[in-house]
């Protein structure tokens, strides 16, 4: 009690709550009416039988949609085929993202040029990417084929989007393409706050250049690399523009995601379809859910 | 330190490598929107045109009055065009929304006390690890319902929602770091704190609205899914779904693709060229 009642300062507080909830309504009511009523609205057809499309009688079967695509084989192999995607495209990313940060992390003439060339691929959109690239897998005019036969390693023209591994391998190429900036850019930023003492320190007793990496950079980019691993790993396992661009929905390439594609507008079956769709979003928002609680605990 | 000449040659071997992968494909479509389909198809593959010309530019654009140096095929005339507009203004529109909105959400969370703000806080931001592709399935026939599919403000609507809980965690991270001092001296000024948001808070915030501004709009302009399920005709259809459209019609005319391609990535490269300093700048503070 103690203290004089301030009329001033209560009036503030009041008028400070009543514009703070003004101010937050806005985000509240767009995510609630735009994320989260038709998340639950979709939660509720994933648990319903088929007829949501056409008005059908709907029924409650539970996790049956669940279950029923989980045996289909069509989603079986999407599924394989985005393990792929997310093993080749982390790995690919984290490496060469360390390779690309320490090679920019020294001051040279033209870092700023190059820093900002690094970052286009990431700007551009993953349509424009996916065409780009085509022209350098086509199987007629490609410029692999025109090289690999110049030199003379394959003897005929190759349909490289047709094969198993190498039509993927080939996805998860353009796909790192346009991701490897992100990461390098994290681990740049991670480098730079390193003190230089550490290794100039190090330096005078002995370490060399690559035990320094070794036992100094790596445990230090430990929350930079799983920065780079939770953003590589969301980004790799909702992969579909790439493909529809060099690849339409072929079978060999196909992604989960394209199959909750395929499954949901043209086969139109928005039950299974979205159940599919959910059990992704459920392994992305584990992924990206642990995440936040990490940002989280570090903000407070 | 100093490097030996070993060190220094293969850090420079590293750095010409990297800019080469980094522009290589950028410069080959370039290169191809200047061909013709002769050069495309000459055996062995020609890798610079005979006579560079600007014909798949011109027939993209005009459409009917095209020549059949680009191949022979015609787009019927102004879809490329229109569908860049409608990138323009969604991208637009939605990076206006979402910087107001989740401004303000981030402004009042961090610097204003009041009930239930973090429980609200805490749900938006949340909502970030939702993935759009599990409510676009459920929004389509929302939308269908609101006959707002294959409208501009559909679009724009859905981009707010999801765009709205990254950029209001930037601007919480960005705000957080920011000297309250200025905003103090307003309001000991006599400012209300509404004005103290707008006329100094807001200024104050200069950076970080220009790298999340840039965000936006790259995020905004490369989305195609969303798209690809809200829109269907010219009137909303934005360029990503309109070149692959061209991709299935022309499929081999790559000079007429190569040239929609760098069109459709000349404003994202523009926004990531002049802002890049600001987008690297919130990268760093990010992690």
């Amino acid at each position: 009690m103690g203290q004089i009642a301030d009329p001033t300062i209560d009036q503030t507080r009041k008028e400070d709550s009543r514009l703070g909830r003004r101010m937050i309504a806005p985000a509240a009511i767009v995510t609630a009416a735009l994320v989260i009523y038709p998340l639950a609205l979709g939660f509720k057809t994933s648990l319903q039988s088929g007829g949501a499309t056409f008005g059908n009688e709907v029924r409650w079967v539970g996790l049956r949609n669940y279950a029923d695509v989980l045996k289909t084989s069509k989603a079986f192999d999407a599924a394989v085929h985005s393990l792929e995607y997310v093993a080749m495209a982390v790995v690919l990313e984290i490496i060469l993202g360390l390779g690309v940060a320490v090679v920019l992390h020294r001051v040279f003439r033209g870092r700023g040029v190059v820093l900002a060339i690094l970052i286009l691929p990431w700007a551009l959109p993953s349509v424009v990417s996916g065409l780009l690239w085509r022209r350098v897998f086509d199987p007629d005019s490609g410029l692999l084929n025109a090289v690999l036969l110049r030199i003379h390693l394959i003897k005929e023209p190759h349909v490289w989007l047709a094969g198993e591994a190498s039509a993927r391998g080939f996805v998860t190429l353009v796909h790192v393409w346009g991701v490897l900036p992100l990461v390098s850019l994290i681990f740049v930023a991670a480098l730079q706050s390193i003190p230089d003492e550490v290794y100039s320190a190090s330096a005078v007793d002995g370490a060399t250049p690559i035990r320094q990496f070794r036992y100094i950079t790596l445990p230090l980019l430990r929350p930079a690399i799983a920065v780079a691993l939770t953003v590589g790993t969301v980004l790799s396992i909702g992969i579909f523009d790439e493909i529809y661009v060099l690849n339409g929905t072929a079978l060999n390439t196909r992604s989960v995601l394209m199959q909750v594609y395929n499954t949901t507008f043209v086969d139109a079956d928005f039950a299974h379809g979205t159940a599919l769709a959910f059990m992704l979003a459920g392994v992305t928002a584990c992924i990206g859910g642990i995440s936040v609680l990490f940002l989280r605990r570090s903000a407070t | 330190m100093r490097q030996s000449v070993l060190a220094r040659t293969l850090r420079a071997l590293a750095i010409v490598a990297l800019v080469c992968w980094s522009l290589g494909p950028i410069v080959i479509g370039l290169i191809t929107s200047l061909s013709s389909q002769s050069d495309i198809q000459a055996v062995p593959a020609r890798w610079l045109p005979k006579d560079a010309n600007l014909d798949a530019y011109r027939s993209l654009l005009s459409g009917t009055g095209a020549n059949s140096r680009a191949g022979g095929t015609v787009t019927e005339s102004g879809t490329f065009a229109r569908a860049m507009i409608n990138s323009a203004t969604i991208t637009f529109m939605s990076t206006i929304a979402v910087l107001a909105v989740s401004i303000m959400c981030a402004y009042a969370f961090t610097r204003l006390r009041f009930r239930m703000s973090s429980v609200v806080f805490w749900g938006v931001v949340s909502t970030m690890i939702v993935p759009v592709f599990a409510v676009v399935v459920t929004l389509f026939r929302l939308m269908a319902d609101a006959h707002l599919i294959d409208t501009k403000i559909g679009l724009v609507a859905v981009f707010i929602a999801t765009l709205t809980p990254l950029a209001t965690w930037l601007f919480h991270n960005h705000i957080r770091d920011m000297p309250g001092e200025p905003e103090e001296a307003a309001l000991i000024d006599g400012c209300t704190r509404w004005q103290a948001f707008t006329r100094v808070v807001v200024p104050q915030m200069r950076s970080g609205i220009a790298a999340v501004s840039a965000i936006l709009m790259l995020a905004v302009w490369g989305e195609f899914l969303i798209p690809l399920l809200l829109s269907s005709t010219r009137n909303a259809k934005p360029v990503t779904v309109v070149i692959t459209e061209f991709i299935g019609k022309y499929s081999t005319n790559y000079p007429l693709l190569a040239a929609a391609g760098m069109l459709a990535l000349l404003p994202p490269a523009i926004v990531a060229l002049a802002l890049n300093r600001h987008i690297r700048g919130m990268l760093s503070g990010a992690t």
